[in-house]
């Protein structure tokens, strides 16, 4: 990856942690990590450490503080960056995935549903059985 | 909530519980201060652990908490960390008790002759 776009990756990253944090931090975590690029370590393995540190460091309750709300909302939020910044980087890796050739069954192949007796009048383990019969198999 | 020298002497093993990563820095910062990128190249050469740098500041702040570090002042943009009298206390303490189970677990595959 390019120095630039190395660069703009981590500090996106790095964003994602509290201020308290980023002003301790901050400076000493880019330097690190452009060291750390340097030494040959891919910059979304960096980014991906700092999204997990950010999102411990939402969740980990200071002392006298209580975890707010909006506390748990970013940590949501970092977690789900990470999900999207680690789709980003391994689009090669899902697409090339291949299923070996099979014989069976799908899993979860829909069947045509099969005529629905009155579901109200049934009792619930009736009605269990119904929602399953939908499939060839029950998932 | 700071580990006190007392505690550690008394035998507490305060370390159990806070992970592989602070222990290998503690391990780390028992020959001299570090700063970030020193901690993650002593562990990688001393355990052959890479550290990511999330991982490293978590642990870090965890230590900083329980008062088993303490940060010096910083160098241009680096905190060097140096390990204080309870972390030293505290890492002896863990230290024997891994060789404690270590060594009953030596004893126990001789005795199994597995």
């Amino acid at each position: 990856m390019a120095g630039p776009q190395s660069t703009r990756l981590v500090k996106t990253a790095l964003r994602c942690y509290p201020a308290r944090w980023r002003r301790r931090h901050g400076d000493e975590a880019t330097e690190l990590a452009a060291l750390l690029i340097r030494d040959g370590i891919p910059a979304a393995s960096i980014a991906m450490s700092y999204l997990a540190g950010a999102t411990r460091e939402w969740l980990t309750p200071r002392l006298g503080q209580r975890r707010s709300l909006s506390a748990v909302a970013c940590a949501l939020l970092v977690s789900a960056c990470s999900v999207w910044l680690l789709a980003s980087t391994v689009p090669a890796r899902a697409a090339s995935t291949s299923q070996p050739p099979s014989t069976s069954q799908p899993h979860c192949r829909p069947a045509r549903p099969a005529p629905v007796p009155d579901v109200a009048s049934a009792p619930p383990n009736e009605q269990l059985i119904i929602r399953e019969a939908w499939h060839d198999r029950p998932c | 909530m700071a580990v006190s020298r007392r505690d550690s002497v008394a035998g507490q093993d305060v370390l159990r519980r806070v992970g592989e990563a602070s222990v290998l820095i503690l391990i780390s910062l028992a020959d001299g201060p570090k700063h970030g990128y020193a901690l993650i190249q002593d562990i990688k050469e001393l355990a052959d652990v890479e550290l990511g740098p999330g991982t490293l500041y978590g642990a870090l702040d965890r230590l900083e908490r329980l008062g088993l570090i303490e940060p010096l002042p910083a160098e241009d943009r680096r905190h060097p960390y140096r390990m204080t009298a309870p972390g030293a206390a505290a890492l002896r303490v863990h230290l024997d008790s891994l060789e404690r189970v270590s060594a009953a677990g030596r004893l126990r595959l001789q005795l199994g002759g597995v």
